[in-house]
């Protein structure tokens, strides 16, 4: 019997208006995205080629992550060249164009794509299911046929889940197929496994939003008012809630700026360099490379102070964002790619413990340094660190809120 | 006549569960933004203060010239404006090592994000169904058969619409208001009010915009459910894609050199180019003196104090030696001045082709409404594109004005102490010129955002023929 009506549901959508809309603007949306995006990592990975650091300079930069066409996240930060040196660090920020209008809107990357307008395209399919059915006469009809209504939630679910899912899987496939016959865009075995499970979440995020679409539509008489409700929902959902929980994070936990730490950090360099020469009206090196470990330890210092308040800040706001499914699926998604909080996190205590390793050398002027290296953290690392908890919430999210749409339609007045 | 149809829209939308829905949404997301965003406000302000307290304090003590251009950057103050609208003030930093990444991955919330995107959307929930809705149930028809004219059914639509949503948006916007104007830490000024006036307008017709869209939208079509997925079609792409594609699509259209390779150019032109060429050049203009003057013969093996004690000695070797060290500059000035051409040549080029490729990207972006109100909006509240010149002029005039001071310091040090390093003392510098921000005037504003303004309103306008003229041949059966 399911099978009956997920093949009607497949059929219905196939004719439909809604469905040339949607898929046309699915498809459109993802293509142009995975080749702007492509361009977009192409061009950093030539900046890379000219910043790669020469053999023996202390020089930390990564090459862009080719994951960052789909997520782009912090890659633009994570691969900034970060000169080493014995007080700090020296952030070449010029890789960034000098236009502006990249400052106004976020990346149009394939998770935006999805966490935006894939999650309202499983709105639309599902908020009618229920109530045009009943507005059309059609659903006493369907339960008169000795149909169990959970099993007509069911039916109804996979047979608009199959008419979004395959299309969106096929058209997303077919765009990263054209992206890896680019030569220059070099995708490894691991970076398709993380291909893959970056799908698999995708395809979770839009379950859990065709969910709501028909836990929605059952609760509501009318296909109007559930539309109104879920169009407001899913605003409050992926713009609202994971913005304002940024903001009230802010309001608990108290970050210094970053601009006063580098304020702070010249202060120091200032009145050091004074008083080493003030000492005997010259410059005195011995006395000034002994300075020079102390300053380093100063800035350490208040560093880590600036630090721990920040992991605070993230930990914090990740927390009450994962409210909202769209931050989980942003945090899980980045995650996986390898351009999430937490691997920039892991990438900046690299970059410091490299510091401190090669200091007496730095300090020696000891050339050549050793180079810098990074191993982007494992899959089995990346889930246990926070993405399986995302993944976890979302998939609960999907089954309690297709529970509640199967245990809502039961008493659904079907007249 | 169009009052009636005026208040039965009004009636119609008030009693309907959009509205109630609308009006929650917006009485709770605007007051809300608005108490965090004054908070936090608040916050850069103690920091803000906080910071040049403790600038002063240093130069008070280690002020000297060596490190003191370091101590002394320009910084932009927080504006009271920040309390409803964060524009580029919410870029992220990224010079900085430790730079924040959350708002790289939640944009801040504020006021043009809550206009541009959830207004916007709500405009069209309301509008999508006015005129194929009101087929389906059968009232257009009796209202057309009261021999009502179809444009004032129209505008009665469109300005009941707008009415509808602009009630609870302004009781929210004004709950809004009084939590900023009742923290005493707040300092909104005339000029402030003038420019809310000002993005107030700007909301007014991005409003329209969206009203008359969606009822353009409902008369291309027979039924509201198809034209609630073209009025959601054409919102994505307005709202959006069309302004997050814009930079992208203008760097394919007028690519600009990347930055990374122009400075590398730069250096390697400037530096060790600059030295391989210098060295030619003055070795060929001193070899020229030494054929000229034969007693400076030998002289390449001659270190610094034997050539100072023949000079002592000999007139005319000192004489000859220094037309031989001028020559010698000028081939480093030659070698100077042609290689800093070339990088200016690139310089240049990078920064036309930059400028060029923003201004594309602008032009491309305002055919988005919300891009449009973006940049009205932000331009207006002095956190756009128009306040980060403002502060690179200001930045540009500090500069020259601290540059002249410090050589005037410094050659008052050096008379008072000839043999002092005067870069590496202690200077007493309290009457070094202080940067002080000041805001664009209104006027300027104003003046600045007229392009966007009138795109908007020739958006809505044009939206709203689309309707009028659509409307017109509508099938109301």
């Amino acid at each position: 019997m399911i099978g009956t009506i997920v093949k009607k549901e497949i059929s219905a959508n196939l004719l439909s208006y809604k469905f040339f809309v949607v898929i046309l603007l699915a498809s459109v949306l993802i293509f142009t995205s995975l080749f702007v995006m492509a361009r977009d990592y192409k061009a950093r990975l030539a900046d890379y080629q000219i910043n790669k650091p020469a053999v023996g300079d202390a020089t930390a930069v990564l090459p862009p992550n080719p994951l960052s066409i789909l997520a782009k996240g912090l890659d633009e930060s994570m691969a900034r060249s970060i000169g080493v040196n014995v007080t700090g660090f020296d952030v070449q920020s010029g890789q960034k164009s000098g236009n502006v209008v990249y400052a106004f809107f976020p990346a149009p990357d394939f998770v935006y794509v999805v966490k935006l307008v894939m999650s309202l395209v499983a709105l639309l399919f599902g908020f009618d299911q229920i109530s045009r059915e009943k507005e059309n006469g059609t659903l006493k009809l369907m339960l008169a046929n000795s149909v169990s209504r959970a099993s007509l939630m069911a039916g109804k679910w996979i047979g608009n889940y199959l008419s979004l899912a395959v299309p969106f899987t096929l058209v997303t496939l077919l765009g990263i197929a054209l992206i890896g016959l680019d030569p220059a865009i070099r995708l490894s075995a691991g970076h398709l496994g993380r291909l893959a499970l970056l799908m698999a979440l995708s395809l979770v995020y839009i379950a859990l939003f065709l969910s709501l679409g028909l836990l929605v539509s059952a609760l509501t008489q009318r296909s109007a008012s559930s539309l109104v409700v879920l169009l407001f929902l899913w605003a409050g959902l992926v713009f609202i809630l994971p913005n304002l929980g940024t903001l009230l994070a802010r309001q608990i936990v108290t970050v210094p700026s970053t601009k006063a730490l580098s304020e702070k950090r010249q202060q120091i360099w200032t009145s050091e360099i004074l008083m080493v020469y003030s000492k005997n009206g010259e410059w005195n090196g011995q006395a000034w490379n002994e300075r020079r470990i102390s300053m380093n330890r100063e800035f350490d210092r208040l560093e880590e102070d600036y630090r721990r308040q920040a992991a605070r800040l993230v930990r914090l706001s990740k927390t009450i964002n994962r409210i909202s499914p769209a931050a989980g699926f942003i945090y899980a998604a980045t995650d996986i790619a390898g351009t999430g909080i937490g691997e920039d996190n892991r990438l900046k205590q690299d970059i410091i413990r490299y510091k401190n390793q090669i200091l007496a050398d730095l300090i020696g002027e000891k050339r050549p340094y050793p180079a810098f290296r990074y191993q982007y953290r494992p899959m089995g690392q990346v889930l246990a660190e926070g993405a399986l908890i995302d993944i976890a919430w979302l998939l609960a999210a999907v089954i309690l809120v297709f529970g509640a749409g199967a245990s809502v339609l039961k008493r659904y007045d079907v007249r | 006549m169009f009052r009636t149809l005026v208040l039965k829209e009004i009636h119609n939308h008030i009693l309907s569960f959009r509205f109630v829905v609308t009006s929650l949404l917006l009485l709770i997301v605007v007051p809300a933004t608005v108490l965090v965003l004054t908070n936090d406000y608040v916050r850069q302000l103690d920091d803000y203060s906080r910071r040049q307290v403790e600038i002063e304090r240093y130069l008070e003590r280690y002020a000297h010239f060596n490190r003191l251009g370091n101590i002394v950057q320009p910084t932009q103050p927080p504006v009271p404006f920040m309390t409803l609208i964060r524009g580029l003030s919410a870029d992220v930093d990224m010079s900085a090592f430790d730079n924040d990444p959350l708002p790289v991955v939640f944009p801040l919330l504020d006021l043009t994000f809550i206009v541009a995107i959830l207004f916007s959307l709500a405009a069209l929930v309301f509008t999508y169904d006015s005129v194929s809705g009101e087929r389906e149930d059968g009232t257009l028809k009796l209202m057309l058969a009261n021999g009502l004219p179809r444009a004032k059914i129209l505008l009665g639509k469109i300005v009941g619409g707008m009415a509808t949503l602009l009630i609870p948006f302004l009781i929210s916007t004004a709950v809004g208001l009084f939590i900023i104007l009742l923290n005493p830490r707040v300092d909104w000024k005339g000029a402030d009010f003038g420019a809310l006036g000002g993005i107030f307008l700007g909301i007014v017709v991005y409003l329209g915009l969206f009203t008359a869209l969606g009822t353009l939208i409902s008369t291309r079509h027979r039924s509201s459910a198809s034209s609630i997925m073209t009025s959601l079609f054409v919102w994505v792409l307005a709202v959006l894609v069309v302004p997050n594609l814009s930079p992208y699509a203008a760097s394919f259209l007028r690519p600009a050199p990347s930055s990374t390779k122009v400075n590398r150019e730069v250096f390697r032109l400037t530096q060790d180019e600059r030295d391989v060429l210098g060295r030619r050049l003055s070795g060929e203009k001193t070899a020229a003196v030494l054929k000229d003057h034969p007693v400076l013969a030998g002289i390449e093996r001659m270190s610094e104090k034997d050539i100072k004690n023949t000079m002592m000695k000999d007139p005319l070797f000192a004489k000859a030696y220094s037309v031989y060290r001028k020559a010698g500059q000028e081939g480093w000035d030659e070698a100077n001045a042609m290689q800093s051409a070339k990088a200016k040549v690139l310089q240049d080029d990078l920064d036309r082709k930059e400028k060029a490729q923003t201004g594309l990207a602008i032009l491309l972006s305002m055919a988005s409404p919300l891009a449009d109100f973006t940049y009205l909006a932000t331009d207006l509240s002095n956190t756009g594109m128009r306040n980060q010149r403002q502060f690179r002029a200001l930045s540009g005039g500090w500069n020259q004005a601290y540059w002249k001071y410090s050589e005037r310091r410094m050659d008052e040090l050096k008379k008072a102490n000839p043999t002092a390093d005067v870069w590496n003392i202690a200077a007493d510098v309290h009457d070094m010129p202080r940067f002080a921000y000041k805001e664009e005037d209104l006027a300027g504003r104003l003046k600045g955002t007229l392009p966007a303004f009138a795109v908007l309103a020739g958006l809505a306008l044009a939206a709203f023929w689309g309707a009028y003229f659509s409307f017109r041949g509508y099938d109301a059966r």
